[in-house]
């Protein structure tokens, strides 16, 4: 019996190894319980839906959705409505990075204690403070959508790190949503936020970052003249500039947006000194905008020969950029150096504020993407551009440094770039627009970036 | 409804939502607790008095070896004694010794004996030149051994009628439950459909209780308590999901109390199990061969026999079986250490079950083989060459058959594409409901969990989870896999090594079908489709869990304790 006994200590290790898989269990249930409650499979979420979901509001307390007798509502103003789309959400969860998608659960209440299944009388939602504002958004989304625009508008306070205005179109009204049909590509994109989770190629914004490189590796590059017949062989390959600039330093080149410039600066810096400063400066990193990933802006030139190389410099070759991430590179250059991390999420209120995910994490800074003596020649010659080439009265009364871009995209179409920056004191606003298809970055993006600059310059400031 | 009437309705759904878990809590607690107190002292049974030495000996078990090994029951430390020599056991006749073929043999009043034999007091055994006089075990002074499990505080712990009233109460909450569903709170009709189930089950539960202790006269009833508290959750969590399945639910459950009683008388001789043992080997594999000639594929596993209309899962019934073929009585351990035929037997089934394409099962029968053949063997040699052999014949089939391991591809990224919406569909439903209940659930019948195919079965964990919360959830896990703790416990007041070690095994059958159902629900396993023991619907699960449930009832001594009568001892029960 006493060996049988001894022997028997083997079903001890099956009933621990029971045991401890058991608390694994739990213990993953409670770390992960809200982000699998949330998953949009849950049919708690889809079938009941937001019929008891919190309110969202704008920076200014404007309502943005609620809900009133089981019904979900949204903004009054048709615009504000649309432009607000992909941050707030439908009542379905196809826009995944919206918030109503993201922060279902919270909104309708869940916690790990209590679950999603309380009586009505005991629920108790939770309502999501935002920093956007309504009235900036809706300009930007009119800007856009009375020129049939399809893009990306972000406009964020690079010392704080609000968003004040998100914008991506398409869109559609909440109260309305597309049926997609099968074949059908007129939505092409709709469910998209491209804000967050697009990206383009970035053309001539590109240069920013071969500027950054030059000056920080080629010793006096920025005083360096070339004189630009208007195009050049380089690599075997054609680099052409929309004209002749003639003799010009890096400022002017910035401010003409001259390619050869830059793309011989690219081959002279090489590939992995390119490669560097891109990273640096945030290209194949991983960046969130609250619980979103924002989807990675690209620069990869392993593969890439001379012509390639020099391309790559001016923002094309097999470069993509992402709105959200070229306003925190303008961000970088306007805080020397260093962006803000961007956020929209400003607070959750709930009476069961079981976890304050928020505390803490807002305006926190990235990592350092260049110098600061670099980000301030930087930020002259964007400076530059405005004011020398484009003229201030495009921003009204206030001082922007920008760069525009024009991209060559596959189909032999041009997507419209502006990035850039307002200088003035007490507004401190970073912006990226792109419009795709837009053609001449100066003159599709710049009225949109205007409309979204200055009203969100207003919401800023107050006047 | 609105206002106060339906803030009323929401407030009883609340409190019937906490209360459940709060008294399942409670159940638990006091079925282990019952089981941990009533104890007789593990005092010496008989004596044996040295001559030689001068000094007593305490026979403590109801099967003791006796030899120079250290590791003996009864230790001689006398050359002439073999390792091994001879085994003391008690059945309900009296006591007996039976020689293990050793060297110098057993003498029984100094008549050397071929077979078991019968011993009475003051007989004098001599074995190799220790000569050993019975005595009562009065005449022993001596501690008692303690374990860390039973308590003889001389606490009185819960009777077993107050144990089934509680139980029965808490039915009466989880029918409550589960006639609040949310509809009945937005229309305030209020479904009794629930309460006909839960009374059958209550009744049953009465039913089996009286009449046990009429028939049988048995005094305790905590292993049936729990499993009784298993099946009403089995049958009340299906109430509405599929009335149908409820009342398979109550007549299999009724099946295998049949089978479970039956088993424990059966086993009451062991000696006449090992004479039975042979028959059960041939009838298991003849089951399983006939499983495979005429077996039905059902979701990818062809494991089913239909008969007269009524599916029936044989493999679920070989699980009794082969805990029978393993176990074995001391003496039977001492005298045959050949393996051999249990080897082949098991072989037989676990590559049967394979063929099957029941993957959940036959990895159950496997370890389970681990866990017996280690018990009777004690060789670690021959278990890490099982295990050896195990993991060569999977990489073989898993050549051979590369598209088995599709199967199992989804293991940890259930909910990734593209196997949330495949391989991993069912785990990443289950893990959104899981954590959708919350610690009190969303009530029975407001679960979305339901719907989902096989979440009655594979995944029912995700419905205990949504519906009743983790709280109940754990309970009944744990409620299962502390039997294994329990059943270990209870291993040297068996009455015989037939009984530890089928109680063990069987209680270590049920937490590794526990584990491969929860875990592989959850995706810390893969997914291999084995039920929940007790809850998971299916009646040849619920009749096998009721038969592996009497193995557990048979180790404790007091099941038969009142056919006893008292021998060489005047002190006892």
């Amino acid at each position: 019996m006493k060996k049988v006994l001894n022997r028997s200590l083997l079903t001890w290790f099956l009933a621990i190894a029971f045991f401890i898989g058991l608390g694994y269990f739990v213990v993953n249930l409670v770390i992960h319980s809200s982000e699998w409650a949330q998953k949009p499979m849950n049919a708690h979420l889809s079938v009941t839906g937001l019929a008891q979901a919190g309110d969202i509001y704008d920076r200014n307390g404007v309502l943005l959705a609620t809900s009133k007798d089981g019904e979900r509502y949204y903004s009054n103003d048709y615009s504000t409505r649309l432009a607000m789309l992909h941050t707030v959400g439908d009542d379905s969860v196809n826009i995944s990075t919206a918030l109503q998608s993201v922060y279902r659960t919270g909104l309708t209440g869940y916690n790990f204690i209590l679950g999603l299944g309380l009586p009505d009388s005991f629920r108790s939602s939770s309502d999501l403070n935002t920093t956007l504002d309504a009235e900036a958004c809706a300009a930007a989304y009119n800007a856009m959508a009375e020129r049939d625009y399809k893009g990306a508008c972000v406009v964020y306070n690079y010392k704080t790190g609000e968003v004040i205005c998100d914008v991506s179109t398409p869109g559609y009204d909440p109260y309305d949503p597309v049926t997609i049909t099968e074949g059908d590509h007129t939505y092409d994109g709709v469910y998209i936020d491209n804000v967050i989770s697009s990206t383009y190629p970035p053309g001539s914004t590109f240069k920013l970052v071969t500027a950054a490189a030059a000056i920080e590796t080629i010793e006096g590059s920025e005083n360096r003249l070339l004189y630009c017949e208007g195009s050049k062989i380089i690599g075997g390959e054609y680099v052409t500039c929309v004209e002749p600039h003639g003799e010009i330093d890096m400022k002017e080149a910035m401010a003409v947006s001259c390619n050869i410039y830059f793309a011989e600066l690219a081959v002279e810096l090489g590939p992995e000194k390119m490669t560097e400063y891109a990273n640096a400066m945030g290209f194949n990193k991983n960046f969130k905008l609250d619980a979103n990933d924002v989807a990675m802006s690209r620069y990869n030139v392993k593969d890439a020969d001379t012509a390639g190389l020099a391309w790559s410099g001016v923002g094309q070759y097999t470069d993509m950029a992402n709105p959200l991430h070229m306003a925190m590179i303008a961000s970088a250059i306007a805080n020397g150096g260093t962006p803000t991390e961007p956020y929209i999420l400003e607070s959750v209120n709930s009476f069961f504020d079981f976890k304050n995910i928020l505390a803490g994490t807002h305006g926190r800074n990235g990592a350092r993407m260049i110098k600061s003596s670099t980000a301030a020649k930087l930020g002259d010659m964007m400076r530059y551009t405005v004011s020398d080439h484009y003229g201030d009265s495009m921003f009204g009364d206030l001082h922007v440094a920008a760069k525009t871009g024009t991209a060559e995209v596959s189909d032999g179409a041009e997507d419209g770039w502006i990035v850039g920056y307002v200088t003035d004191e007490g507004c401190p606003l970073a912006f990226a627009v792109v419009i795709e298809h837009g053609g001449f970055g100066f003159s599709s993006a710049g009225p949109v970036a205007n409309a979204a600059v200055a009203a969100s310059a207003r919401a800023v400031r107050g006047y | 409804m609105d206002g106060f009437l339906g803030f009323v309705f929401d407030l009883f759904a609340v409190i019937f939502r906490v209360a459940v878990p709060v008294f399942s809590v409670l159940i638990l607690y006091k079925i282990y607790s019952s089981l941990r107190h009533n104890r007789r002292e593990e005092r010496p049974l008989i004596m044996l008095f040295d001559e030689n030495e001068q000094k007593a000996v305490p026979v403590l078990y109801w099967e003791n070896s006796i030899g120079r090994n250290r590791s003996c029951d009864i230790c001689l430390p006398d050359n002439t004694v073999s390792r091994e020599h001879a085994v003391l056991l008690r059945r309900d006749n009296g006591w007996s010794i039976s020689d293990n073929d050793s060297k110098a043999g057993v003498f029984v009043n100094n008549e050397k004996i071929s077979e078991r034999t019968n011993i009475y007091l003051n007989d004098e055994i001599r074995i190799g030149s220790t000569v050993l006089s019975v005595k009562r075990a009065e005449e022993f002074e001596g501690a008692s051994r303690r374990s860390w499990f039973f308590r003889n505080s001389g606490k009185k712990s819960i009777s077993p009628k107050k144990l089934l009233t509680l139980i029965s109460f808490f039915f009466v909450l989880v029918c409550c439950d589960a006639s609040l569903t949310s509809k009945a709170l937005h229309t305030g009709i209020i479904d009794l459909m629930p309460f006909t189930y839960g009374l059958i089950t209550i009744g049953l539960m009465w039913a089996t209780y009286i009449l046990t202790t009429l028939i049988f006269k048995r005094v305790n009833f905590e292993i049936e308590s729990l499993a009784f508290f298993l099946t009403g959750m089995g049958v009340l969590i299906s109430v509405h999901q599929s009335e149908k399945q409820a009342i398979v639910q109550l007549i299999s459950a009724t099946v295998g109390i049949i089978l479970f009683e039956f088993l424990i008388k059966f086993m009451e001789d062991p000696d006449r199990v090992g004479k039975w043992s042979k028959y059960i080997y041939i009838a298991s594999l003849g089951l399983l061969a006939i499983n495979l000639i005429f077996g039905r594929t059902q979701y990818g596993a062809a494991n089913w026999i239909s008969i007269g209309g009524i599916s029936v899962q044989p493999s679920e019934v070989v699980k009794v079986g082969f805990i029978f073929v393993g176990s074995a009585g001391l003496d039977q351990l001492q005298t045959k250490k050949n393996l051999f035929g249990f080897l082949i037997f098991s072989a037989l089934c676990v590559g049967a079950l394979a063929l099957m394409g029941d993957f959940g099962t036959a990895l159950i029968f496997f370890i389970t083989y681990l866990l017996i053949s280690f018990m009777r063997s004690g060789d670690f040699k021959t278990l890490f060459v099982a295990v050896g052999a195990a993991v060569f014949a999977s990489v073989i089939v898993l050549r051979f058959k590369p598209y088995i391991m599709d199967r199992f591809s989804a293991w940890g990224h259930v909910f990734e594409e593209p196997y949330v919406w495949d391989t991993g569909f069912q785990q990443a439903r289950t893990l959104i409901y899981c954590a959708s209940g919350g610690l009190f659930g969303v009530g029975l019948g407001n679960g979305f969990c339901k719907n989902l195919f096989a979440s009655e079965s594979d995944i029912v964990i995700g419905i205990l989870c949504e519906e009743l919360g983790i709280i109940v959830a754990l309970v009944l896990a744990i409620s299962i896999g502390a039997l294994v703790f329990y059943a270990r416990a209870i291993t040297t007041r068996s009455r015989s090594t037939f009984y530890s070690i089928s109680a063990c095994c069987a209680a270590g059958l049920l937490v590794i079908q526990l584990s491969l159902n929860i875990f592989g629900a959850t995706d810390i396993l893969p997914l291999t489709g084995v039920t929940f023991p007790f809850i998971s619907a299916g009646g040849s699960s619920m009749i096998s869990c009721w038969g592996l449930m009497a193995f557990i009832k048979a180790a404790d001594e007091r099941t038969y304790a009142i056919r006893r009568e008292s021998l060489f001892s005047s002190s006892e029960e």
